[in-house]
């Protein structure tokens, strides 16, 4: 049986040992609602309060600007829509850029349908949101500016920290996607300035189906579901206390000091064996890029076909989000890739269980998968390689 | 993407990828296309008196018509030319449980065997058996 090698962790990441410890001893021991004013409700209340006390500390932001949400999706629905309910409503003006996750680009389209008016600025080829573009987006009614941290199909990092000074310059709140970021690179939500910020705990070894939403003090926004006063209202239904315990744990373990220097290190020795490949390029690289993800693209070796010899080696083509899309990659046909080589695109991404033994052998399994797909293809047309 | 247990096996074992001498006689070549999709097909049959006797593809494109495409040159082998009229890609795509948003990649084959006929029906392979050309 071939060893499965996991190299898909800007998808989601498996649970660290410690956090499930710590989840397991939190279901075996604290069942009672965090929101009961029993005394084990307390103990509940408490486990929920340090968990959000211990994301806010990684994050310097003080805890009770954190509401838990059921991960970045739900974060990044909740941030437009209930910033847009907030001010403006139907009139107001949205920016946020082509190269988005579905969660943001999908709700923006929601909001077109209900008039509000939406800008999407475009990337430039190495997949970096110039922050002068967005400036000139940004009009008197523009309610709020969404732009992520991290692409999750490339790992491009966006410049937030001029993005968030723009927007503040021109009293726009920013909101971020951090779903990729977070763990991987230094979130100073403060310094920057930003208005809302999504977060999830699964990318950084945590449980799915946890998340949270950061809202500075003060900054308004409308809750998406209604019928209880958990989360200040924002985000009412029973607390999940072992996942936010779990999402807590797995903050305080997400040391980006600690990690990124050895991630980016097994990034780039995968890269480095890939690009020796005939033909092979990296997209985004002369962009700064998260530690965790490299996009590589294939010439002549249409992606999905490759995925599938690709047998034993768990990537993506692209956004988990859309694996069963037939569509090319939006952020890639964005970043000016040709449909086909768009297609012939695969997403490698490494994590904290990562070693250096499964990337050299992915890396060999690639490059027989590689040869073998091509060869399907051998005579093809020029453009199935652009 | 999911895939039934036929289109990893054609997928794992294309038999009939690759391609034909160039001067093999009654050698009938076929190519189609779709850039937006994307896909690529190209077909080569060998016809003698009338008969496939050797059919080779090559594809660039997903395991669905890389698997169609295998299917559809085990299928011709063996059979009168003129069954090319018959071939229902279609068919072939619910056989092996082609999502419905792919078929279109699929009948880039069908557009590639049509090329084939075509250029066999100039030749009169089609009309007399005659594999002179």
């Amino acid at each position: 049986m071939m060893r499965e090698i996991y190299l898909d962790c800007a998808a989601t990441t498996p649970v660290d040992p410690r956090v499930l410890a710590a989840m397991t001893e939190c279901l075996e021991r604290e069942h009672a609602n965090p929101s009961s004013s029993h005394s084990a409700g307390r103990r509940a209340r408490a486990l929920v309060e340090r968990a959000r006390a211990a994301v806010a500390e990684r994050l310097g932001v003080p805890p009770a600007t954190l509401v838990f949400t059921s991960g970045a999706t739900e974060s990044n629905n909740l941030a437009l829509a209930g910033m847009l309910a907030e001010r403006g409503g139907e009139r107001a003006h949205l920016v946020t850029s082509r190269i988005e996750h579905k969660s943001v680009l999908d709700t923006a389209k929601a909001l077109e349908r209900r008039g509000v008016e939406v800008t999407y600025v475009a990337s430039d080829p190495n997949g970096r949101v110039p922050p002068d573009a967005i400036a000139a987006a940004i009009g008197p009614r523009t309610a709020l500016v969404s732009i992520m941290h991290v692409n999750n199909e490339t790992g491009v990092i966006q410049d937030i920290e001029r993005i968030a000074e723009l927007c503040r310059e021109r009293g726009v709140p920013l909101h971020v996607d951090a779903a990729q970021s977070a763990g991987k690179l230094e979130l100073p939500l403060a310094r920057w300035g930003v208005a809302l910020c999504s977060l999830t705990a699964h990318k950084l070894h945590g449980p799915k189906g946890i998340g949270a939403l950061y809202v500075r003090d003060g900054v308004p926004i409308a809750p998406l579901f209604h019928g209880g006063e958990q989360e200040r209202s924002l985000r009412p239904g029973t607390l999940a206390t072992h996942q936010i315990v779990g999402m807590g744990r797995a903050f305080e373990l997400a040391d980006p000091a600690a990690e990124a220097p050895r991630l980016a290190a097994l990034r780039d020795r995968l890269a480095e064996r890939l690009l020796a490949l005939p033909g092979v390029r990296l997209n985004g690289a002369a962009a700064p890029r998260a530690p965790h993800i490299a996009s590589v693209s294939f010439p002549g070796a249409e992606g999905e076909s490759l995925l599938l010899a690709l047998d034993g080696v768990a990537v993506s083509q692209g956004s988990a989000c859309m694996a069963d899309s037939p569509e090319a990659s939006h952020v890639l046909t964005a970043m000016g890739l040709g449909d086909a080589l768009a297609q012939s695109t695969l997403r490698f991404s490494v994590g904290r269980f990562t070693t250096e033994d499964d990337v050299d052998e992915a890396a060999a399994r690639v490059a027989a998968a590689l040869a073998r797909v091509r060869s399907l293809a051998a005579g093809a047309p020029a453009w199935c390689s652009a | 993407m999911e895939y039934g247990s036929e289109v990893q096996r054609l997928f794992a074992a294309p038999l009939h990828c690759g391609e034909l001498p160039p001067n093999v006689p009654g050698l009938a070549s076929g190519e189609a296309e779709d850039r937006t999709q994307p896909v690529w097909v190209r077909f080569q049959l060998e016809v003698a008196e009338g008969v496939v006797r050797r059919a080779r593809y090559r594809v660039f494109g997903c395991p669905h018509t890389i698997a169609a495409a295998e299917r559809a040159a085990e299928w011709l082998e063996g059979r009168p030319a003129t069954a090319l009229a018959a071939l229902d890609l279609r068919e072939i795509g619910r056989a092996l449980g082609v999502p419905a948003e792919k078929l279109g990649k699929l009948l880039r084959i069908e557009d590639a065997l049509a090329a084939c006929r075509r250029s066999l029906e100039t030749r009169t392979e089609l009309n007399d058996g005659d594999t002179t050309d």
